[in-house]
């Protein structure tokens, strides 16, 4: 177990640095990115800009520019943002975690529960209505792009019927848990619920082919011969096995979402998270908090998928650990 | 007493004084409180105000910072005029050069500390110590700037600022006179801040100020603070009055979309951003009487670079003024009520504009209608048909839009045109940089302060292109020495003729439109949307809503 | 295969040699034709893409418009009077302009006017031709390869394992949007040249090769779960204690099971790859304005969903119906290409 740990660390590491050095590398490369005008502001003169830029390291080579950055990032931890002087990045970062993090969370919960109560209807009700029903509901999730699901919910929750129906939901944005549950709660709610669309979509596809297939392996006519009720089997022997592959995806999504995937969701529902910071950034060409998030969300890509990695060992125990 | 009728005389003043300065109290204390709360999209980048070049913020300045000078807080043209602030007159001399100033005593930063000679002469120079960027634009006429502007860390402005603390003056000597100071120093760039205010850009660390109002707080991924400032008694109406609430925020973060939902919902009561088009219709109608439409002087504009094909051709160039449909582009912008066609540079109203479109089926003073046949023929003749050509705009709504449209009409007329948005973060320095080969963009200008050279000179003059650096404001690239010595001499003529001045630059309004380095496309109104409860909008031309001036009970 | 041919012909009642010597494609198809749900679905995908080859057709001589040309001062004719087809508010302050609904005549802006007054109906059929093209070519690249990876990984394990392991960590942790930023900002005023290819901006290769390749581990690494679940069987560590070669085994064992995974994620990849189009497209790479594909709609759409949500919508309907009919044709063409969906016969029991 600990090899594994130390292998998957020193992986992980390679990957942080990987990713880094490309997107350092991809941001200098774009022409007009040159920060040293926008900072300096609208219609500077050149004596300015010169200033500007040698103030920030711009004039620097690039490894140098690279080091220092990844100095202030790791071991000064007083990195700061291009676009707004003085801002700290690290903290911006950490004050935005808890925000993703409740909203990925609930969304997972939604969609998991979700994904494998329609799954197994359509599994178990295979070639039926019922199944059909399922997998349109499903489907339409996964046709509709989140912003645009996201704008009408707020149509409709906001504007529309805000008066009416939904008059108890809050104004858009984050209520930390701490300040009040309830008002936590609420401000979720629908985030939570657009977020999981798109995915429960998926999940229940994957597991409804899953379980259909499962259904038929020789162990499971073996747990049927020995007699175990049908729900038995399916919940026991057929479900663990079939689910590999939802185990894989939800890894894959889960780790991109925490680490700011939920972008597009943040920005519509006004929430302060990871995504939205990755976001801003983007859209600002502020190249440390790009950086910055980057790395934040490679590091939850590579720690999902090496527990997930651990997960397929217990799953199925005739795979031994790779 | 002798007299008794002179005592009822007297009583009876007394008690309508009492009277009188009673209800106008309780006139302004009746409104005063309550937080006012704004929204916009994201930050506006540093709070340094004389860094800050963003209309964001410089919104917000006019209710925290002063100058030696101000424009005045007043709705409508009178915004225009400016008056004395923490200066209370000034003396010209020596054929115009040299400005003495005299302040004001009894004044209070947001710290407690009083204003003195001292910091109002740090202030200058700081000017030049965080670069601002107007410091060579506006400020290099004084004397010792050039100095400062190679070697910004030991600004002194020797000679050109000096400070007598027993007279209670300041002295600035400019090289040449100039009569446009008075407005630059009634921007927020001349700030006059503690002399102990941090010699390079503050960023997030709010600076104290003078204003009703101080920065309490900034966190430019939530929200900024305003409180009202303790020490502030209002010395001046005119330049900087007393305001309402008693605190101001500005939240970021909410996309334009929810921010219109939330402000219809009571939960905010501003918003800084232009409306989506999809929402003008309903507050038109359902919220008409808390929306408010302001001309401004401002125009948007397509420049197109007369340095690259197909545009170096005068032909291809007029063409394309010729088939842009203006009335098209005003739908884009939400109708009649919200935009006006326009073919020249200088917006109406303003200072030397005479109204003039020559790109219309019927030329005169008017836009009517394009006139597509003459524009395909241009472009027959011009020998650029068929060329390739990017029109690039930011990615905001009604600029993508823009964007389109005029890619269409490119189309239309000849050439072969595509449309590009870059993230609006970007664009603005992307499209000035001539190394990134830009051909035509979408562009808006709105004014500094009320002079045509702001507009003809700034945009089109040769001194306004510098070839290959993201600052080249002049973005077409057009330098023409015969024009631009007219714009010299117009410059020259503002400090003996104003009004010949004017005459001059509404001559150079036509020659520029008629050269066309750019297609002027339409003059913006402004829509402020604000809260049911928001109370006595006043809008300024100058700095817009007076946010301060507004009461929310 | 042959196992299947031989549980086929013992199951088929009265055992028919002749079924025996039929070859196996032809079985499959024969099942396939059996299954009337697919059989519709495969009729519905069709009539989608040809009314889509048909757009050209629509837009000249049905709809008499000009798709990709901004028409803010058209007119269009509505229960036989003219109307324009840009609204100008008149009431309250008269602000505001808004595009025509859904007039439900082909002939006149069946589907209404998007926010430049182009014929939204005849968009949606020129924009199914580049979803369909970009959806179809990225999701074929990201499942072609991510099998490959997939199956190499977990069949051979160890370092091999590793180090591909670490490449599709290093794909989907790669900031996407970055590069797209970049990228189009570069291919703004030139492009770039690889080798015979050289790219512009509107070059539908880069959304098509970008979006193949950010979704690879989406497909891989299921494949690769699934490879590793077979690979440490019993029965398939015995055979290659025995000597059965590589090939045979991912042959026999590994690939009709990695189809079936294959089968069901490619629908779904094609739908997340129509959509992240519109994202590519909104930073300015691949379709440009004028030219549309279904995600441009849709975004196009949000610019007027408080007045006209039905522009947004027309778009994700296509989406799901398209989607919806692979789905279940996938599952058609699965149950018919391997039997043993329905008949599972035991791997000792075949030996």
């Amino acid at each position: 177990m600990l090899r594994f740990v130390a292998r998957r660390f020193v992986s992980m590491v390679f990957v942080l640095f990987s990713i880094s050095v490309l997107s350092f590398l991809i941001f200098f490369a774009t022409p007009g990115v040159d920060p040293a005008a926008r900072i300096a502001g609208r219609n500077a003169d050149q004596q300015t800009l010169k200033a500007v830029r040698h103030d920030f390291g711009l004039d620097r080579p690039l490894p140098v520019r690279y080091a220092l950055m990844m100095k202030k990032l790791f071991i000064t931890r007083d990195l700061t943002s291009y676009v707004n002087r003085g801002a700290k990045v690290i903290p911006q970062v950490t004050q935005a975690a808890p925000v993703t993090l409740s909203l990925v969370f609930g969304a997972a919960v939604i969609w998991v529960i979700a994904s494998i109560a329609m799954g197994m209807l359509a599994g178990v009700f295979r070639g039926t209505a019922i199944d059909t029903t399922v997998m349109i509901v499903g489907l339409i999730g996964i046709s509709m792009p989140v912003f645009w699901l996201g704008e009408v919910v707020n149509l409709i929750t906001q504007s529309r019927l805000h008066g009416s129906v939904f008059s108890w939901v809050p104004p858009l944005g984050y209520v930390p848990f701490t300040q009040s549950p309830w008002g936590w709660f609420k401000s979720l709610l629908f985030p939570w619920l657009t977020l999981s669309i798109l995915y429960i979509g998926i999940y229940a596809r994957v597991l409804r082919s899953a379980i259909v297939e499962a259904q038929e392996e020789d162990y499971v006519r073996t747990a049927r011969a020995k007699g175990l009720t049908e729900r038995r089997v399916l919940f026991r022997h057929a479900l663990r096995t079939s689910l590999i592959g939802f185990v894989s995806l939800f890894g894959l999504d889960f780790g991109a979402l925490v680490g700011g995937g939920a972008l597009l969701t943040e920005v519509v529902f006004g929430l302060h998270g990871v995504g939205k910071l990755t976001f801003d950034s983007l859209q600002n060409l502020d190249l440390p908090v790009i950086l910055a998030t980057v790395m934040y969300a490679a590091f939850f890509v590579v720690v999902a998928n090496a527990i997930v990695d651990l997960v397929y060992a217990w799953l199925d125990p005739r795979v031994r650990r790779a | 007493m002798k007299d008794r009728k002179s005592l009822v005389a007297v009583v009876l003043v007394a008690i309508i004084a009492v009277v009188a300065v009673g209800t106008s109290s309780a006139r302004t204390t009746s409104h005063r409180g309550g937080t006012l709360k704004l929204l916009a999209k994201a930050a506006g980048g540093t709070l340094d105000p004389q860094v800050n070049y963003t209309l964001q913020y410089w919104q917000l300045y006019q209710a925290t910072y002063d100058g030696l000078l101000a424009f005045k807080k007043a709705g409508g043209n009178e915004a225009f005029t400016v008056v004395p602030d923490l200066a209370s007159g000034y003396k010209l001399s020596n054929g115009g050069k040299t400005w003495t100033f005299t302040l004001r005593k009894g004044i209070k930063f947001s710290n407690g500390q009083p204003v003195t000679v001292n910091d109002v002469v740090a202030s200058l120079r700081r000017i030049f110590k965080v670069k601002s960027p107007t410091a060579g634009g506006f400020y290099s006429g004084i004397v010792g700037a050039s100095k400062c502007l190679t070697t910004p860390a030991t600004c002194t402005l020797a000679g050109g600022v000096s400070a007598n603390a027993a007279k209670n003056t300041v002295t600035i000597n400019l090289t040449a006179p100039d009569p446009e100071f008075t407005y630059k120093l009634a921007v927020p760039h001349a700030s006059i801040l503690p002399a102990s205010a941090p010699p390079n850009d503050a960023g997030t660390k709010p600076i104290p100020g003078t204003g009703p109002y101080y920065f309490a707080s900034y966190n430019p991924t939530k929200q900024l603070v305003m409180k009202r400032n303790p020490y502030f008694k209002e010395w001046s109406h005119d330049a900087m009055p007393d305001g309402y609430p008693d605190e101001i925020t500005q939240s970021f973060g909410l996309t334009v979309e929810a921010q219109i939902t939330a402000i219809e919902n009571g939960q905010y009561d501003w918003t800084l951003e232009a409306p989506p088009a999809d929402r003008l219709t309903e507050m038109g109608t359902k919220y008409a009487a808390q929306t408010h439409v302001e001309t401004l002087t401002a125009f948007w504009y397509a420049p197109m670079n007369v340095n690259l094909a197909p545009f170096t051709s005068l032909k291809a160039r007029q063409a394309v003024n010729y088939a842009i449909d203006r009335n098209a582009l005003v739908k884009i912008f939400g109708g009649p009520k919200l935009a006006v066609p326009s073919c020249q540079v200088l917006p109406p109203g303003f200072p030397g504009n005479k109204p003039y479109c020559p790109y219309t089926k019927n030329p005169g003073t008017k836009w009517s209608a394009p006139d597509v046949a003459k524009a395909k023929q241009l472009v027959n003749e011009s020998g650029q048909k068929g060329a390739k050509v990017v029109v690039i705009s930011p990615d905001d709504e009604v600029e993508k839009a823009v964007g389109v449209y005029l890619a269409s009409v490119l189309n239309q007329i000849g050439f072969k045109a595509t449309a590009k948005t870059i993230s609006g973060n970007i664009a603005f320095t992307y499209v000035q940089n001539t190394k990134n080969k830009v051909q035509i963009n979408v562009q808006q200008w709105y004014q500094d302060y009320p002079a045509a050279s702001d507009f003809l000179h700034i945009l089109f003059g040769c001194e306004s292109f510098h070839p290959g650096s993201d600052s080249s404001i002049n973005i077409a690239g057009f330098c023409n020495k015969a024009i631009n010595d007219q714009m010299h001499k117009a410059l020259k003529l503002e400090q003996t003729n104003f009004p010949a001045a004017n005459q001059l630059w509404a001559k150079i309004d036509r020659q520029v439109t008629d050269q066309a380095p750019m297609a002027t496309l339409f003059t913006p109104r402004h829509i402020d949307f604000v809260s049911k409860r928001v109370g006595n909008f006043v809008f300024s031309k100058q700095f817009y809503w007076l946010v301060d001036q507004s009461w929310v009970q | 295969m042959s196992g299947a041919i031989v549980d086929e012909v013992l199951a088929s009642p009265g055992g028919d040699l002749a079924v025996a010597a039929a070859s196996p494609w032809q079985l499959a198809r024969r099942r396939l034709l059996r299954n009337r749900v697919a059989l519709v679905m495969a009729a519905l995908l069709a009539v989608i893409v040809a009314l889509c080859l048909c757009a050209p057709l629509y837009a000249h001589h049905v709809a008499h418009v000009d798709p990709f040309q901004s028409n803010l001062d058209g007119t269009t004719i509505v229960n036989g009077k003219r109307v324009p087809v840009m609204v100008q508010s008149t009431q309250g302050l008269g602000l505001g302009v808004t595009p025509i609904g859904p007039t439900w005549d082909i002939h006149h802006y069946f589907l209404g006017a998007d926010e430049q007054g182009r014929d939204v109906a005849a968009r949606l059929l020129y924009g199914g031709r580049n979803s369909l093209l970009i959806g179809t070519a990225a999701a074929l690249i990201t499942c072609f390869l991510a099998v490959l990876i997939g199956v190499v990984a977990g069949f051979f394990g160890g370092l091999v394992d590793g180090v591909l392991s670490r490449f599709l960590d290093l794909i989907w942790a790669f900031p996407v949007y970055l590069l797209a930023i970049s990228l189009s900002t570069v291919l703004i005023a030139r492009g770039i040249s690889f080798g015979p290819f050289h790219l512009t901006s509107g070059s539908l290769l880069l959304p098509i090769v970008i979006i193949g390749v950010v979704y690879i581990p989406y497909v891989a690494r299921p494949v690769r779960g699934e490879v590793l679940s077979i690979r440490r069987r019993e029965f398939v560590e015995a055979a290659i204690g025995l000597g059965a070669s590589n090939w045979r085994l991912l042959w026999n064992e590994v690939l009709p099971n990695v189809i079936t995974t294959v089968i069901v994620l490619f629908p779904l990849m094609l739908a997340i790859d129509m959509l992240t189009e519109a994202a590519l497209s909104f930073l300015s790479i691949g379709v440009q304005a004028p030219q549309a594909s279904w995600g441009t709609i849709i975004l196009d759409g949000q610019d007027v969903l408080y007045t006209r949500p039905a522009v947004a919508l027309a778009p994700g309907i296509a989406i799901a119906l398209t989607v919806l009919a692979l789905n279940v044709l996938g599952d058609g063409i699965r149950d018919a290409l391997d039997p043993r969906a329905k008949l599972r016969r035991t791997d000792a029991e075949k030996q």
